[in-house]
């Protein structure tokens, strides 16, 4: 099944780099929203890729309500505009799902909020498809996405518009998290609620505010995401569960880890079909594979740190 | 306790099952009922919508008239296969047995047509698919036929096509795992090479795949003549945006896919300069243009290929319908498939329409070339002994 | 009608094999799996090459499904146990992905995405079993359920049903008392997984066809609604489950509603049963079996 390895130029190699690295910056946002609920709450919210998914037809719709025609300044506003009306939307309902179905499950068994969070990503998905219909709509970009072509490696505006809210986002994220008294009120929750609810710390407020945050930052990945794969009602589910392997790669729980772990799976995908000759068919294959030899080998991620499960 | 209740909920369950068996619907003497199975949700509800359309305005057309024999009403039922061989089995079943379908138009995709396919062969409803191309379908039996040259003859066109009139001699291919798309590289693969050209890459996604740079990348490297994309349109309007930004200046070639006119609004920039094959077009036929009027008026955007062909699958039904009622007064099932087969030369909007042996529709391809985001037509083609034949 | 109530009878009792399948591992273990649609699918294959290509006979490739199926469910299990719930559901669901890949890749064997057509169909004594004679196949599966259902309820009645449970309620204190763990989480993977091959096998001379598209992780999802919503660690309630779940499925169909209910419609409804189970009522609707004393303790 393996065909021969097609290694090219270092033109190529470049470029698969390129494509790798953007890729992998989708997956870090994303991943970035799972592993800061995980963090807190121990527990996958499953339903995170359509949070995604609902974000960006938010933003679509905004966008389309305010742009204008030509390409100016005017539509890059009307782009962020629209993509900051996704964000909240998508961290308001990330709130109100967190309270209406998973609140009540916090001291149920482990199954439990498990199994509601898929309810609620199948609720998400098909609603959408109801009201929305499934075909996919076009988020036209406002700016001139002509690749800039430089020795035979072409790299689009997007992509570079891709890397630099990673990144930005990231920065944002760390100190917020490090710096912040609401930042350091979560690393005390994610430690343990227990304790963290005797310190007089609000954990139930603690708890909404992470949830908005990451569901906000999925909502940017996924309005970022939808200029290329353009918008419909699944095009969170896929994408979330391999940004949630990237989490786990990375370190369940560690802010760091979910940025390298995104771009670690994005880069693994590209250059293992590109370079390794996998067959393109069997790309998803990759995630998972990553996500049970990391089990199997370092369960809590490359920069995570092992836990000891009390009895 | 807890045995008690499991036991009337399930006897209370198959109760109300029995009721509704009970009451099934009557067919009506006053209706005959067509049915329709399709992808109605998912992500190719495109093509479920636009075609079951097709079909559509055939019924409206005929019902406007006063129906068969002026007075008998064509019911028209569509069930959602979603694209899975189980949901077009249940699909079926109902039809068959609870509607009471005197024959079936569709299904839309092939691996629900093989499943349903036996099924109304073994029930003795005919069914008449206007997009099911793999080339087996019809060899289920004599019950099955379809109003959409077969892959077997799109390939052979194709690849002689791109041969000998484009002068390729070689061939990049990026398809999606599906039968659809795999069906049409086999078979145009095995013309090519006939002719003597050769596919030197071959590039496989995944279905709803949204990325393909990693193959277009592969693909650039190999530099080939042209790039061969026989898919639906959501993936090839990704392929054709990515490989803009890619960089890639080599013509792209595709397939029937291409003449659903969603692609226009999916990937406006990137299409001009491509030839597709597809079905033949009745130059400018009047009829066809009528036909496509009635359609864009009634729904508000244009008929593809497929709706075209659901449309004279429905008139060729309403034919027998006709013969079959004139004779008999009823409408026999097995009498109607024999009026079906006995078609001769009847007068499409997509052409003549033949049957072969096996179902099978005799027809030739239509060749294609994209001027912006209009399509022109370059004429029609067939395959004989090995050789292309260009047709009037 | 009533050949269409008979098909989802027949669907229902192919799907209640792998609820039973599921009710061991989600209901006794308590391990979030969500693997069924690819143990189906490998049975369904398992049936469709060994029919098409071998001339086997549809009986001779049940045990086949069933013990490739479980020889999976092995493999699967034997990694995946160190895993916590939330870890083993992805990792589940991954490998149910990775088997359609798989077999939608693996042309050579499997026909890739064209899959497998015109599977002979079942045979009993001579006769032919037709999927389209609604009633014998119907008497065929269920059969089969009635079969699977002696043979769960006698194991989990027995020491690998009590170990199941004890590893659920508290995995560590069952195994400071001894109870080999590993050892009974991947029988119980395994034995789950094994009757989600003989579902496969049935499927695949039901539909006489196989395709690599049918075996979405929307079948897992599926299966595990008919476990939560019927009750999980109660064969008889999962087996209600299944009634349920294929009742909604194919509501819009049964009330001649189709033109009105879309069909997204049931899969909303499935993701509000997952949700508003847990919150409300997540024992299911039978509950839990009550676990009695063995009657020779009675003494």
């Amino acid at each position: 099944m393996i065909k021969e390895p097609i290694v090219g130029s270092v033109a190529e190699f470049f470029q698969h780099l390129m494509n790798g690295l953007t890729l992998g910056g989708i997956y870090a946002l994303i991943a970035l929203g799972y592993t800061m609920v995980y963090g807190i709450l121990k527990f996958i919210n499953f339903a995170h890729g359509d949070i995604l998914m609902i974000g960006s037809y938010i933003g679509l719709f905004i966008f389309n309500a305010i742009r204008g025609q030509a390409l100016g300044i005017w539509t890059m506003i009307a782009f962020f505009v629209a993509m900051l009306g996704g964000m909240a939307f998508s961290a308001a309902l990330g709130m109100v799902i967190e309270r209406v179905a998973y609140k009540p499950l916090r001291n149920a068994t482990r199954l439990a909020p498990l199994l509601s969070a898929i309810g609620v990503s199948f609720i998400l998905s098909n609603m959408a498809a109801w009201m929305w219909g499934t075909k996919s709509r076009k988020l036209e970009y406002p700016f001139d996405n002509t690749p800039i072509r430089f020795k035979g490696i072409s790299i689009t505006p997007h992509q570079i518009l891709i890397l630099i809210v990673v990144v930005v986002m990231m920065i944002v994220l760390k100190l917020f998290v490090d710096k912040s008294r609401i930042g350091k009120a979560m690393r005390a929750t994610s430690l343990d609620l227990d304790t963290a609810k005797l310190m007089g710390i609000k954990a139930d407020k603690i708890i909404a505010v992470t949830f908005a945050i990451g569901s906000a930052l999925a909502a940017t990945a996924g309005f970022l995401l939808a200029l290329e794969i353009k918008v419909y009602p699944t095009m969170g589910t896929m994408t979330g569960l391999k940004a949630f392997v990237a989490a786990v790669v990375g370190g369940i729980g560690n802010i760091s880890g979910a940025m390298l772990g995104g771009i670690l799976l994005g880069l693994l995908e590209t250059f293992g079909v590109a370079i390794l000759g996998i067959p393109y068919g069997l790309k998803d294959t990759i995630a998972f594979v990553a996500l049970i030899l990391i089990l199997l080998i370092k369960p809590e991620g490359l920069l995570g740190k092992a836990e000891k499960e009390k009895v | 306790m807890k045995k008690v209740l499991t036991l009337i909920l399930i006897v209370a369950l198959s109760g109300s099952m029995a009721l509704f068996a009970a009451g099934g619907a009557e067919s009506a003497p006053k209706s005959v009922k067509v049915g329709f199975i399709g992808p109605m949700t998912g992500d190719y509800s495109n093509y479920g919508d636009l075609i079951s359309k097709g079909a559509l305005v055939a019924i409206d057309e005929k019902n406007a008239q006063g129906g068969i024999a002026g007075k008998i009403k064509i019911d028209f039922i569509a069930e959602d296969s979603e694209g899975d061989p189980q949901k077009g089995l249940a699909g079926i079943e109902k039809l068959s047995s609870s509607d009471k379908i005197s024959a079936l138009i569709g299904p839309v995709f092939t691996g629900v047509a093989f499943a349903v396919g036996q099924r109304v062969q073994d029930e003795g409803i005919v069914m008449i698919t206007p997009s099911g191309t793999h080339k087996d379908i019809t060899n289920i039996g004599d019950y099955v036929f379809r109003t959409v040259a077969s892959d077997g003859l799109q390939g052979e066109v194709s690849g002689y096509y791109f041969y000998d009139v484009l002068g390729y001699r070689n061939l990049a291919v990026l398809y999606v795992k599906n039968d659809y798309s795999q069906g049409l590289y086999q078979g145009t693969k095995e013309s090519f090479e006939a002719a003597g050209g050769k596919i030197t890459i071959a590039e496989t996604a995944q279905e709803g795949d949204k990325d393909f740079r990693t193959q277009l990348t592969k693909i650039r490297a190999a530099n080939p003549d042209a790039i061969y994309i026989p898919n639906y349109t959501s993936e090839m309007a990704q392929i054709l945006e990515q490989a803009s930004q890619l960089g890639i200046k080599t013509p792209f070639l595709s397939g029937d896919g291409f003449s659903n006119p969603e692609i226009y609004d999916l990937a406006p920039a990137y299409t001009d300069g491509i030839v597709y094959v597809g079905p033949t077009q009745v130059k400018e036929s009047d009829a066809y243009l009528k036909f496509v009027d009635s359609y864009k008026k009634k729904w508000g955007f244009a008929p593809d290929s497929f709706a075209t062909n659901a449309y004279d699958a429905a008139y060729i039904l309403f034919d027998a319908f006709e013969k079959v009622y004139a004779k008999t007064g009823k409408f026999d099932r097995k009498a109607i498939r024999d009026a079906v087969a006995a078609t001769k030369d009847f007068q499409g909007v997509t052409g003549l329409v033949n049957f072969a042996e096996n179902g099978d529709l005799v027809a030739y391809q239509g060749v294609y070339k994209v001027k912006g985001t209009t399509p022109n037509y370059l004429g029609a083609y067939t395959v004989v002994d090995g050789k292309l034949v260009s047709v009037e | 009608m009533l050949n269409f109530v008979l098909l989802i009878l027949i669907y229902t009792g192919i799907y209640a094999l792998m609820a039973i399948g599921q009710n061991l591992i989600t209901g006794y273990v308590g391990l979030l799996s969500l693997t069924q649609a690819g143990f189906f699918a490998i049975g369904s294959y398992a049936t469709a090459i060994l029919t098409t290509k071998m001339g086997w006979g549809f009986w001779s490739t049940v045990p086949v499904a069933a013990l490739l199926s479980g020889m999976f469910g092995f493999l699967i299990g034997l990694p995946t146990l160190r895993l916590k719930g939330d870890y083993l559901a992805i990792a589940t669901l991954g490998f149910g992905e990775i088997v359609r890949n798989v077999l939608n890749n693996w042309d050579s064997l499997t026909n890739g995405p064209m899959g497998i057509q015109r599977i002979p169909m079942a045979t009993i004594f001579g006769q032919r079993i037709s999927p389209y004679a609604k009633w014998s196949f119907l008497i065929l599966v269920w059969a089969f359920v009635l079969v699977a259902y002696l043979v769960y309820e006698r194991l989990t009645s027995s020491r690998l049903g009590r170990a199941l449970e004890a590893i659920r309620e508290d995995e560590i204190a069952a195994s400071s008392m001894g109870i080999n763990t590993t050892k009974y989480k991947v029988w119980a993977f395994a034995l789950g997984a094994a009757i989600a091959g003989v579902a496969g096998s049935l499927q695949a001379v039901f539909v006489l066809s196989v395709t690599p598209a049918v075996f979405t992780f929307m079948v897992s999802i599926m299966v595990l609604c008919m476990v939560v919503l019927g009750g999980m660690g109660n064969f008889k309630a999962v087996i209600l489950g299944a009634f349920i779940i294929q009742f909604i499925s194919y509501l819009p169909q049964l009330t001649g509603l189709t033109n009105i209910i879309p069909p997204q419609f049931k899969h909303v409804l499935f993701g509000l049963i997952l949700v508003v189970m847990m919150i409300w009522r997540p024992q299911g609707i039978l509950g839990r079996k009550e676990r009695t004393a063995p009657r020779g303790l009675k003494r």
